[in-house]
Order: C-alpha cells, then sequence, then structure tokens
C-alpha cells in the first residue's frame, strides 16, 4: 500500500521501475536544487528592474494626464497609483502579489493577468514555431553537411549559416518582406490577427518565424554540424562502428547525431532567454499581436507593472530554459540515470 | 604449411596536415597465416597502428595508400569503401586500445553487439540479441543476459574490453587485430584478456596480430615479431629466435629495446640503459637509416643510405649495415 | 656499460626531396584557404575602418543629418552623392559613414568595457572558486538572465536616448558574457598540472594569474570579443531602429532602415543598402574570429 502511494507520488503516470530509479536517482535531486537556486535569479532579475525603473526620471501620471494637467493632479494620480512611495515599498507590494497570482494593472487599468493572457500565448506560438522549424532544419541540414567535412553541402551550409549569424533579425525581416509578401505575395505584409484556422496562422506567423529562426538555425546547424564532425574524427566508438562495418550513415545517426543531442538540446534551453530582444521587435515589424508588441508599449508609458510582467516571464523562461537543458542531460544520459559502475 | 590468410606487400600511407606531408608508413611488407599470432612491436608513431588501419581501411579519407594487400588472395586496398564494408567486421575485425572510449557510452552494450551482427546478416533483432548474449558468454562474462542491457560505463575495464572481443568476433572474422589491446589495463587483467585471446584464436582458427609496444608481451604471447621504426619494419622472426636463452637479435633498435628493459638480476644502482632522443618526425625524414641519430654504433653509411630489410638468416630478417654480433652487444 | 649518448638533434642537413606520394597541388591548396580565411575579412574591416574613421577627414563629405529637400531621393552615382539621398534629401553615404562610425564607436566601447570588467570577474571566479566563485556566478546568472534590450530601451526612455546611455546598456549584457567565457576558461586552465606545479612551487596567486592564466585564456578572449563585436554591432542598431539609440537625426545604420521602411515597397534601396553594410561587417567579424580561432586552436 505504502509504496504503491509512493510511487504515485513519484512517478505520476510513468509509475514503474523508471520512475523510482529517477526519484531517488541524483537527477531529481539536481532539479531541485536548480529551481531552488532560479529562486534569487527571478528575484534578482525583477527586483533590478524595480530599480532601474525608480531611479530613472518618472512621468508616468504626466503620460496618462497630458502634458496640460497641473501638477497638482499629477501629484494627486501619483499618489492613487502608489508612485510616490519609495521603490522597494513598491517592490515587495509587487512580490506579494505575484504570488499570490495578481501581476497587477496597467497604466491603462487592464490587468496585467489579461494582458498576458491574450498576448503570450501567440508570443509562444511563434515562438514554438521558429524552433521547431529551426531545429528540424539545422539537424538535417548538419546531418548532410557532416557527412562530407568540406563537400559542397558543407560548404553551402556553412555560407548560409554565416550568414545568418551575422544578419541583424530586423534587416532580414524586412528582405523576407520584400521578397516573398511584395514581389510574391505569398504572404501577408503585416498580420494584425492570427485568424482563426491553421492555415490563417501559418500565414500571419511564417514570415516572422522565419525572421526569428534563421539566426537560431545558423546557431544550431554550426553547432551541431561541429560536434558530428568532431565525434567523427576523434572518438574511437566511430572507429569501432566503422570497424565493425557500419555503413557511415548509419554510423552518423545511431553514434553520432545521438550523441550530439544533449549539446544541441542544452544549447536550445540556454538561448531560449535571448529571444525576448528579437520577438520584440519582430513583433512589432510584422505587427503580430504579442506580449512584444506589449513590452514597447509598456516601455513607452512607463508601465511599470507591465513591464514587470513581461520581464519576468521572460526571466522564467531562461530559467526554465537552462533547467530544460540541465534536466535533459541528467534523464537522457545514461551516465547520470544509472549512476556509477557496478561491477 | 597453410596458405598465408593476409598478405601485405610495400605498404605506404602518408597524410597532408596543415600544409605539410606526414609519411607514416614507408615501404611494410609481411604476411599472417591462420592459427598464428602475429606481434608488430614499435614506439608510438612508428607506424603500426597506421599500417593496420590501412588495411581495414579505417584511415580518413585522403590518405594516401599505395601497395598491396591481400586477405585470402583478394587485394584490399584499393577496393571502395562499400566494397571493404563487406570484409570489415565479418572477416577481419580489430579491437581496440582504451574501451572506455571505444564503446559508445549512450549505447546498450548488447545492442552494439547486436549491431555488428547484423550489419553482416540478416537476422531479426530477437535472433541478434540471443547470439550476441551468446558472444558474451564465448568471452566468459557471468550473468550475460543482464550484462545486455546494461551500458558501458557499468562495466569494469576488463569486461568493457571482453565486450570489445564479443563485438570483434561477432562474425567470426578469420584475422584478428588487436591494437594495444592490453594497454590500458592493469596487469593481471592483462594476462587474462590475452589469455582469452589465444583460446578464442585456437577456437575459431582465427589468425591474430597484436599491435603493441611491450616486447615482454611479444615474447610470452606471439609465433612471430616484427619490429618498425619510423615507419618501415627493421627486424623480422619468429619470436624464438629473438627472445629467450640463445636469442639473436641483429639490428640495433631492438637490441637497444631489449637492453633498455630493467631485469631482476641487474645491479643495484645501475643507470638504465635507455635510448635517448625521439623517434623523428614522419614529415622530415632523416636520410639514410632512421634509427641512426640515436644509435651509438652509426657509421657515416649508415647516415647516408637507408639499410634495406633483406633475410640473412633463414627465417630472420633485418635492415642494419652493422647489426650486433650473436645477440650480445658489440 | 652503455654511455648515454648526447640528445642527437635533428637538425641534420635537408634530406633529399622524398618521391612525395601526396600531391603539393592539395598541400598548397590547403595553406592558401587558410591564409584567405583570415586575410580577406582582416582586410575588409580594415578597409571599413578606414572608410568610416579616415575617409571623411580627408574629403569633405555631405551632412549626414541635414539635407536639402530639394535633392530628395536621388539616385546612386549622382554627382555629389555617390549612393543618392533618401527621401529627405540627406546624403546616403555620409548616413553610411557617421552610422558606421557610431556602430564601431558603440561596440568597441561596449566591447572593451565587458572584456575588462567581465574578464576580471570571471577569472577570479574561476580561480579562486569557494564562495567568491558562488557569489560571483550568481550575479552573472542575473545580468545574463536580464533581458538586454528591455534594459536599454527603459535607460534611453527615462534618461533620454545618447550614445553614451547605448554603451551602458549594453554594457550590462556584455559583461556577463566575457564572464562566463572567462570563467570557463579559467577552470580549464586551473585544471592542467602545470599550474598545479606552480602553486606547489609557491607562486603567488596574483603572479599565477597573470603570467599563466591570462596568456592563455587571452587568444579565447580575443576572438570571443570579436564575435561579441558584431553582436553588439547589431543590437545597436536594433536600438537605433526602435528610436532609442541615437537620437534622431544623428545618422545610423539602424535609424537608416526604420526610415526606409516606410518607402519599403518603392524603393527597397533604402534599407538594402545599410543592411548590407551591416551584414557584410558582421560577417567580416565573424569570419576573422573563426580564422583566429582556427589558427590559435582555440576551442
Amino acid at each position: 500500500m505504502a509504496l504503491v502511494q509512493q510511487i504515485q507520488l513519484q512517478g505520476g503516470s510513468g509509475a514503474r521501475g523508471s520512475a523510482r530509479r529517477i526519484a531517488g536517482s541524483p537527477a531529481l535531486r539536481l532539479v531541485g536544487r536548480r529551481l531552488l537556486a532560479a529562486i534569487p535569479v527571478l528575484i534578482g532579475v525583477t527586483f533590478l528592474t524595480f530599480v532601474v525603473m525608480s531611479a530613472l526620471p518618472n512621468n508616468t501620471a504626466q503620460a496618462i494626464l497630458g502634458l496640460n494637467a497641473s501638477p497638482s493632479a499629477v501629484a494627486a494620480l501619483n499618489h492613487t497609483l502608489g508612485l510616490d512611495q519609495p521603490f522597494w515599498q513598491r517592490y515587495w507590494h509587487w512580490l506579494v502579489n505575484v504570488l499570490h497570482g495578481n501581476l497587477g494593472t496597467t497604466v491603462n487599468g487592464s490587468s496585467v493577468n489579461s494582458e498576458l493572457a491574450t498576448h503570450l500565448p501567440v508570443t509562444l506560438e511563434l515562438l514554438a514555431y521558429s524552433l521547431v522549424v529551426s531545429l528540424l532544419l539545422a539537424i538535417i541540414v548538419a546531418v548532410l553537411a557532416a557527412r562530407r567535412p568540406n563537400g559542397v553541402v558543407d560548404r553551402l551550409s556553412l555560407t548560409v549559416s554565416m550568414i545568418g549569424l551575422s544578419a541583424a533579425p530586423y534587416a532580414f525581416a524586412f528582405l523576407l518582406i520584400v521578397v516573398f509578401a511584395v514581389k510574391l505575395n505569398w504572404f501577408p505584409v503585416i498580420s494584425g490577427s492570427l485568424g482563426s484556422t491553421p492555415l490563417s496562422f501559418l500565414k500571419a506567423t511564417t514570415l516572422p518565424a522565419c525572421a526569428i529562426g534563421f539566426p537560431l538555425f545558423a546557431v544550431y546547424t554550426r553547432l551541431l554540424r561541429a560536434d558530428l564532425v568532431e565525434q567523427m574524427q576523434r572518438e574511437d566508438y566511430i572507429v569501432t562502428a566503422k570497424a565493425k562495418g557500419v555503413p557511415p550513415w548509419q554510423v552518423l545517426i545511431r553514434h553520432a547525431l545521438r550523441n550530439s543531442m544533449f549539446t544541441l538540446i542544452t544549447v536550445v534551453g540556454l538561448n531560449l532567454g535571448t529571444l525576448i530582444g528579437a520577438v520584440a521587435i519582430i513583433e512589432t515589424i510584422f505587427t503580430v499581436p504579442g506580449i512584444g508588441q506589449d513590452l514597447l508599449n509598456g516601455i513607452q508609458n512607463h508601465d511599470v507593472p507591465l513591464i514587470e510582467g513581461i520581464v519576468l516571464v521572460f526571466a522564467l523562461m531562461t530559467v526554465l530554459g537552462n533547467l530544460l537543458a540541465d534536466l535533459m542531460y541528467a534523464v537522457l544520459d545514461p551516465r547520470i540515470r544509472y549512476g556509477s559502475s557496478n561491477s | 604449411m597453410s596458405e598465408a590468410l593476409l598478405e601485405v606487400a610495400d605498404l605506404r600511407v602518408a597524410f597532408a596536415t596543415a600544409g605539410r606531408e606526414v609519411r607514416a608508413v614507408d615501404g611494410v611488407s609481411f604476411s599472417v597465416r591462420p592459427g598464428v599470432t602475429l606481434a608488430i612491436i614499435g614506439e608510438s608513431g612508428s607506424g603500426k597502428t597506421v599500417s593496420c588501419r590501412a588495411i581495414m581501411g579505417l584511415l580518413p579519407e585522403g590518405t594516401i595508400i599505395s601497395g598491396s594487400a591481400r586477405l585470402r588472395g583478394r587485394e584490399l586496398l584499393g577496393l571502395s569503401d562499400s566494397e571493404l564494408r563487406r570484409h570489415r567486421g565479418s572477416e577481419m575485425a580489430m579491437v581496440f586500445q582504451d574501451p572506455a572510449r571505444s564503446l559508445n557510452p549512450t549505447m546498450r552494450v548488447g545492442v552494439q553487439i547486436a549491431e555488428a551482427i547484423r550489419t553482416h546478416r540478416k537476422v531479426s533483432k530477437r535472433e541478434a540479441q540471443a547470439q550476441s548474449i551468446e558472444l558474451l558468454r564465448l568471452v566468459r562474462i557471468p550473468a550475460a543476459e543482464r550484462r545486455f542491457h546494461e551500458y558501458p560505463h557499468q562495466l569494469s575495464g576488463g569486461m568493457r574490453q571482453r565486450v570489445m572481443i564479443a563485438i570483434a568476433l561477432a562474425c567470426r572474422p578469420r584475422l584478428l587485430i588487436a591494437d594495444e589491446a592490453t594497454t590500458a589495463l592493469d596487469v593481471t587483467t592483462q594476462a587474462q584478456i590475452m589469455e582469452l585471446m589465444l583460446e578464442l584464436q585456437q577456437e575459431l582458427d582465427m589468425a591474430l596480430i597484436m599491435i603493441s609496444h611491450d616486447l615482454g608481451l611479444a615474447a610470452s604471447y606471439a609465433d612471430e615479431v616484427i619490429v618498425m621504426y619510423a615507419g618501415k619494419v627493421v627486424e623480422q622472426a619468429p619470436a624464438g629466435r629473438l627472445f629467450g636463452a640463445g636469442g639473436a637479435v641483429r639490428m640495433r633498435y631492438t637490441r637497444a629495446l631489449l637492453d633498455a628493459i630493467p631485469h631482476l638480476e641487474r645491479p643495484a644502482h645501475t643507470l638504465l640503459p635507455v635510448v635517448s632522443g625521439r623517434p623523428p618526425d614522419p614529415s622530415a625524414l632523416p636520410p639514410g637509416c632512421s634509427f641512426a641519430p640515436r644509435c651509438q654504433y652509426a657509421a657515416d653509411d649508415c647516415r647516408t643510405k637507408a639499410p634495406v630489410l633483406a633475410e640473412h638468416a633463414p627465417g630472420h630478417s633485418w635492415a642494419c649495415w652493422h647489426p650486433c654480433e650473436n645477440g650480445g652487444t658489440a | 656499460m652503455a654511455v648515454p649518448i648526447p640528445d642527437a638533434t635533428l637538425a641534420t642537413p635537408t634530406p633529399p626531396p622524398l618521391p612525395s606520394l601526396v600531391s603539393s597541388r592539395r598541400l598548397r591548396t590547403q595553406r592558401l584557404g587558410r591564409a584567405l580565411r583570415l586575410w580577406v575579412p582582416a582586410g575588409f574591416l580594415i578597409l571599413v575602418l578606414a572608410m568610416c574613421f579616415l575617409w571623411p577627414m580627408v574629403y569633405t563629405l555631405p551632412s549626414p543629418t541635414n539635407g536639402n529637400i530639394v535633392n530628395a531621393s536621388l539616385p546612386p552615382f549622382s554627382p555629389g552623392h555617390w549612393l543618392g539621398t533618401d527621401q529627405v534629401g540627406v546624403d546616403i553615404f555620409s548616413q553610411i559613414v557617421y552610422g558606421g562610425r557610431v556602430a564601431f564607436e558603440v561596440s568597441v566601447a561596449t566591447t572593451v568595457i565587458g572584456m575588462v570588467i567581465g574578464c576580471a570577474l570571471g577569472v577570479l571566479a574561476g580561480y579562486f572558486g569557494g564562495w567568491v566563485d558562488a557569489v560571483i556566478s550568481r550575479v552573472l546568472d542575473i545580468l545574463i538572465a536580464f533581458p538586454a534590450l528591455v534594459l536599454a530601451l527603459v535607460i534611453a526612455e527615462g534618461l533620454g536616448p545618447s550614445e553614451f546611455h547605448v554603451i551602458l546598456a549594453l554594457a550590462v549584457f556584455s559583461i556577463p558574457a566575457f564572464g562566463r567565457v572567462s570563467r570557463g576558461a579559467t577552470l580549464v586552465v586551473r585544471g592542467l598540472p602545470y599550474m598545479t606545479a606552480a602553486r606547489l612551487s609557491g607562486t603567488r596567486g596574483w603572479r599565477i594569474i597573470v603570467r599563466h592564466v591570462l596568456p592563455n585564456i587571452m587568444p579565447g578572449i580575443v576572438t570571443f570579443s570579436l564575435l561579441g563585436i558584431g553582436v553588439v554591432i547589431i543590437l545597436e542598431g536594433a536600438l537605433d531602429f526602435l528610436g532609442y539609440g541615437i537620437p534622431p537625426p544623428g545618422a545610423s545604420w539602424g535609424a537608416m532602415i526604420a526610415n526606409g521602411q516606410q518607402v519599403l515597397t518603392a524603393q527597397p534601396e533604402y534599407v538594402l543598402i545599410p543592411s548590407i553594410f551591416l551584414l557584410i561587417t558582421v560577417v567580416a567579424l565573424n569570419m576573422l574570429g573563426d580564422a583566429l580561432r582556427e589558427r590559435w586552436g582555440v576551442q
């Protein structure tokens, strides 16, 4: 009885030997520790944001009431909005609210929660689209390139990825617009809403996803290709596989690619947080109704709760991304999963 | 006298790295018969590993190989990789030095053995699994069914090497090449693995080539010995002729190697006669004998004319202008 | 008893060329390729730098900020305006040149600040370990999790956009990047056996850091900083594009792209020209970084 409950607590739907092993293994403890370590980071980031915003000249109330408002009206509004309190007090209030699930209200009066609820999914879908496509393409291209290092495909992939690494997403976005939207008319120039059908979603988000995904594709391809080639040239188990008579494609995919996936997943996770900048700009250019646009508007209006909410979301993404990377290692790498040798 | 299984003639291997040409192997010839153990001895960089990898076709693309290597009369050099693959792993197999790195750490041990089988035979996964477990038993690994599912890091060094041997023997090869197969193991395990390989050699009537820098190993286990230096064969003889009582080492290098082995009978606190200096840079080989810069007995002709490997005594060849007299230092 | 012979060096007279098995043509192509990959981007960067910083001193260019509406939308190769003018009459080539100045000034300044402070932090963390490492790593983690763009925008919005503010904001992003890289590199060097030897022989910490750690991590840091300059150029361009970087009417590549947005369909070259300069500058930096990495054998 107690054993079943224990497994249920630990394993959930995967309540089998694997769940027991993972729960007892260093893996879960690692995850736990990382989660704990993440909290100061989140607090640190949001706190710093607060500090910075408070340190800068602050005319939110002015912005709301307009330039002709009397100083006393501005002061009154400041007081109502609680903007005249010292920043640590405001931060504390904000933090307490957050822990209750309330992210505050924007200067426009709407709740931050609802703003995020409407716009965050859009951004997440766009990001997911970019990530998935760029990953898949990167794997295919890297494998083809690594098959013949310095061959045609390899050189081509290196050139293309060099451009991808060096191209500014905003500049590339315009190139995409000019070629695909204007000249070829395959996609709409601006998106507005995403539409309700999968097709309209794709039409609206493909160009922005390409703009975000191209640098990602470049980074992943380079990394994966380098890792694959390094393995194929340096690692002894590759020689063993070849000595067995295994055909080259199989060696590349069954042996090298399998091991490279670790590095790749780690990088994907680590890079997650750096995407915020690109996302904000791309969303603006293509007028995708995501939180990137919200962020830019919020900054213009000095809308602290909104900015804090978005910063929190992205900091969370960074932290979760790192966590995911570590977790992947812990769960997938058999050396960690099954502990040390037991002869 | 059975037919030679492997005949290598005038094998040469060169690479181009960072703009320089490196001659790793410079005219090597030997042959092996089934049931015979050949030891190839040499320092690191002597070309012993490169020669065998050239035969197996495991050198990187862009390597220049010339000469001939015939396996059962079939010429191997010059075959396309897909043709060579049919022989690799099935008729000739190799065991490598470091079993910790030679096994894929993220793949189960049994699957790696099964891969060797399924590459050459059309068998189902289950059948391959059964055969792999049999192979694990063949190499004397206890609890074979359990070990099948384990990962390399869960096994000890000696067991990993046994797994490597199991992989090599998966398709009953005629030729087994052991490239420093015991170097990374401790002494007791070394002996066990060598014994195992010799037993299996008898059982399967294989030819065994053991590559090593350890003369002691060669003396204990080999039937024939080849000594390599700077890409060339410098001495070749049956093991009995070289080692032990009445050993007749001729080439100065081999003599120096033997002298450098510490013996219990040596008087204490005497200098060990090590061979000073280093092997020559294979991209800048000196003219004449490659060993001349390090040889005490080098004379002018040694430095200008490269000695040729020739059979000066029955079954015993060497390449030296001023060889030792009858095994002693002279 | 054998007398140890002196270490016979390999300085024998050059041997006669052995019959070569490897085609010398292949060797020469290898060497040529490596040289090209280094000097072509380096040369290009020198050209661009000369164009942006030296050329205006030699030859007076039309103003990059003020233009005569009369001269609006002149095509490239018009007299006096090599690349033409934009829709309000400002010379495009001048904008490229002065915009380039800004791009390099900001990116180099940011990178240098990042390198100095970031490496100091990273090396200290990596070398001393313990609580020093814990504290510094925590700080770096926070800084890295910080959305760089947000900070830059916030500062620009609050204090007003200026080149200095941009450098400040981007430095916050650059420091932890260098911190992480230098910490990692220091950890690698620290584990080397000769480092233990140095410590055992009594060398003081500072001397070890300066004489052993720093020279070893320098190649990696330098190549990383080249890539970093490229990244900052793009980021700076993003800020200018959004209007939070160099205050208008100051010339900058990002602002040119933003202005060109409006006439994108009719005259795409207003967006294309600065984009191309942006692209090839960063490509050159990346290629140079790669080539140096190849030559210096950095991981």
